[in-house]
Order: C-alpha cells, then sequence, then structure tokens
C-alpha cells in the first residue's frame, strides 16, 4: 500500500510562471454563444486563463518558473544534483524534457534528470520521489519541476474543456530536511479509469491517426465527477490518519484546481472551512499538475510567521490518479512567480 | 444513514429548481429534450444535487439511461428517497 511516511525535505522555495497572454472566456470565447459561455464558465469557475502561444512549450514554462526561483534564492545552478520534470506535454516524445532544462538551465552533467509522466495528480507525486531521493545522503537539491500546456490539446470545439485550461510551469527546490520533521504521501491509481481523461491518439498505439479529433483530449466529465467524489474524501481521511493529525492541525488544503462546482460540492461534502481551501481557478483556469503549485504562490496563503504552515496538497485525475502529500512550508521558504515571455518591469517579485 | 425522502410533488419542484425551470411546467412525461438547462453541465448539477440532498450516487449507466422526469423519479424512488403517495 504507498501510505508512506518520509523523513522532511526543506522547500527552500517554489516558483510559479504562466504565459502572460490572457484568455478571457467573455470577451475572448468564439465559437458558443453568449449565453452557452456564461453558463460553462459560471459552473467551471473560469473567467480567465493564461494560455500559451504557438511558439511557448513546457520547457519555456518551467524554464520561466525555476529562472525567478534561482534568482530570489540566489541559487547556483551547479548545486542542482538531480532534476525531475513532471509533465504529459513534453516538448518532444524524446528526448525527455527535462534533459533540455538541464542544458537550459545550466546545471552540471553530473545532474541526474529524467521526466514523470504523470498530469493532475504529478506535483504530490513529484514531491515523493524528491524527499525519497533526498533521504538517502548524497544529493544537495533536487528541483522538481511541473509543467503542463493543456490548452494545447483542448478541441475548440468541445465547451466542456476549451474553456476550462490554463497553462502554467512550476519549479520547487528541495533541499535534506534540518529539524526531523515526517512528510506524509498516500498514493493511489485506477486504471480502469483510463478512458474518463485520454488523448488516444498521437501515442504509439495510433500514432498518425487521421481523425484529429482523437489528438484532442475526451473527457467524460460525469464520471469525473464521480470519481473525485469517490476518492477526495477518504483520501483526505487516510491521509490524517496517516500523519496522527486532524482537519484543524491543517492551515491550507490546496486542491488541484479542477473545476470550481465540483471543488465547491467537495468543500462542502468533506466539511473543510472554504478559507483555508484556496481557489484560483477563476484566473487561471485548470492547469492540471502544476495548479497545486500555483495554488500556492498565487492562492494569497497567510503563512504563519514563528511556524512552519501545515498545507495537505491533493492531486487527482487523468490516469485515474490521486494522491495527497502532507508537508510543511518554513517560515522563510520562497514563493515567487513570472509571466512568460520573461522581461517586463516589475515582474518575478517573490512573498 | 437514513435518507432524506421527499414527495413527489416537492421532488418535481426540485428537479424544476435544479433545470431553472418553473414547477408548473413540468411533470413526470417531460422529456429532457425540452428542458434546455438538462444538458451535460445539467447532468453534473443534477448529480451534484443527488449526491447533496439524497446521499445518491448514480453511475454512468443510470445517467445514460435518464431521458425524462419520471426517469428521474424512478431514481429516487429506488434509493428510497421517495415518500409514497
Amino acid at each position: 500500500m504507498a501510505s508512506l511516511t518520509t523523513a522532511a525535505p526543506r522547500i527552500a522555495g517554489i516558483g510559479t510562471c504562466v504565459p502572460r497572454r490572457v484568455f478571457d472566456n467573455l470577451r475572448d470565447a468564439t465559437g458558443f454563444g453568449e449565453v452557452e459561455v456564461r453558463k460553462v464558465t459560471g459552473m467551471a469557475g473560469v473567467a480567465r486563463r493564461h494560455v500559451v502561444d504557438g511558439a511557448t512549450c513546457t520547457t519555456d514554462l518551467c524554464f520561466g518558473a525555476a529562472g525567478v526561483l534561482f534568482e530570489a534564492l540566489r541559487v547556483d545552478p551547479a548545486t542542482i544534483d538531480a532534476l525531475v520534470l513532471v509533465t504529459q506535454t513534453p516538448d518532444y516524445i524524446m528526448p525527455s524534457s527535462s534533459c533540455l532544462l538541464q542544458q537550459r538551465l545550466g546545471l552540471s552533467k553530473e545532474c541526474a534528470a529524467f521526466d514523470v509522466g504523470l498530469g493532475c495528480s504529478g506535483y504530490v507525486y513529484g514531491l515523493w520521489l524528491a524527499a525519497s531521493m533526498l533521504a538517502a545522503p548524497g544529493l544537495r537539491r533536487v528541483l522538481l519541476l511541473n509543467g503542463e500546456t493543456p490548452t494545447l490539446y483542448a478541441d475548440p470545439a468541445d465547451r466542456s474543456v476549451s474553456l476550462l485550461f490554463g497553462d502554467a510551469g512550476s519549479a520547487t527546490i528541495l533541499e535534506p530536511g534540518r529539524d526531523g520533521g515526517r512528510w506524509h504521501f498516500v498514493l493511489r491509481t485506477d486504471g480502469a479509469g483510463r478512458r474518463d481523461l485520454i488523448i488516444e491518439a498521437g501515442g504509439f498505439r495510433d500514432r498518425f491517426c487521421g481523425e484529429s479529433r482523437k489528438h484532442f483530449v475526451a473527457m467524460n466529465g460525469s464520471n469525473v465527477f464521480n470519481f473525485t467524489l469517490d476518492v477526495i474524501p477518504p483520501l483526505i481521511e487516510d491521509t490524517l490518519r496517516l500523519s496522527g493529525r486532524s482537519a484543524a492541525d491543517i492551515d491550507y488544503f490546496i486542491l488541484h484546481q479542477s473545476n470550481q462546482f465540483i471543488m465547491k460540492h467537495l468543500i462542502r461534502k468533506v466539511g473543510l472551512a472554504p478559507d483555508r481551501v484556496p481557489l484560483i481557478l477563476g484566473e487561471f483556469g485548470n492547469a492540471g499538475g502544476p495548479s497545486v503549485p500555483l495554488t500556492m504562490t498565487q492562492g494569497r496563503l497567510v503563512r504563519p510567521e514563528r511556524r512552519p504552515a501545515s498545507l495537505m496538497l491533493l492531486g487527482y485525475g487523468v490516469g485515474l490518479s490521486w494522491g495527497s502529500a502532507l508537508v510543511d512550508l518554513a517560515p522563510d521558504a520562497v514563493l515567487c512567480h513570472t509571466e512568460w515571455p520573461l522581461g517586463a518591469p516589475g515582474e518575478g517579485g517573490g512573498n | 444513514m437514513s435518507r432524506t425522502r421527499i414527495s413527489r410533488k416537492e421532488a418535481l419542484a426540485w428537479i424544476a429548481e435544479t433545470f431553472s425551470e418553473q414547477p408548473e411546467t413540468l411533470d413526470e412525461g417531460t422529456r429532457r429534450e425540452r428542458i434546455p438547462a438538462w444538458d451535460s453541465l445539467g447532468v453534473l448539477a443534477l448529480m451534484a444535487g443527488l449526491d447533496e440532498k439524497f446521499d445518491i450516487r448514480i453511475s454512468e449507466k443510470e445517467i445514460g439511461a435518464l431521458n425524462s422526469v419520471g426517469d428521474i423519479l424512478e431514481v429516487l424512488k429506488r434509493h428510497d428517497a421517495l415518500a409514497p403517495d
């Protein structure tokens, strides 16, 4: 059973990066009537999303996120001993996009780098990997990148997804922990739900499929709804039980920003205090796995000054794959954000 | 846990509210095609309402079989959420 407790690494900082280009659903959506757009955006909760242009890919967003974080922390790239990139929208089928970023970020050739192909649960899984890697001595720092460009796999004619997604990249620097703390992870999978969120063509089952719609994501909304309600309440319960904590001990529940309707229903069902569940969908859409770190930097978290913030991160979706990470964020951990392309005045501020 | 039970009249009113319709415009024979809000988003609203009000979870198969207001009432009846007449 993948319910695990590890030595807690230290999160030195988290950087996020979104495309500068903003798509306002009501102003910019063509192809659907205004009434229809209002209905969809009202339910999903997405007013605006940051979307890539034709020249921007996942590695660009992750590069931007890592860059602003390196600058804020004054990190020497040579001290990064491992790079993990979690994405399901890599720049190429091969080579791994992590290799591109190793070179682009100026990391040492003695750095380990690899991709992990997970979507909405990806950041949580990535943290578990990083924590596990740091549990053994030898690595000075792990750079966890999580980036997605889901707007590029949304069919413009499919209103259930075309008005929902936003693009984002994130970078998290982790170091060996100093205070003997513990992180807790509950990780789960159900491949029986593989068709509930799927891009059928383009992989090696059907690489050159002539049906263009099969190159876009197909989502079974009602199954995804049921899945979310089935798995998240026990996931929260299992994580609290594993850690010996109660919901009152958790400062924030950081949910993957899937769909406001589903999230609010879930919050009511589980009995979570709404002010402990930040929602950023309205401005950023559903960005897949990176929506979790993006919520941490953009969710206006009020962090304690004299103790670490206790955060339960919850990722769930494509696979079907889901998981939780109960982590601590120290008061001096840097949270910063930027936009791509870089270069506008005043950007890259930390908080 | 004892399930919420409502009368047929209350159920019709609840279904009307879920689909933003006036209660008097719906009866058991009303087909989904005649209800503009009964689309894929309306199905999600229905699923959420069934879950929140009645603690009823319906499967993809059950959703596929819903074609009229009467079918929704049958779901309520099947899950013991409809009080006897």
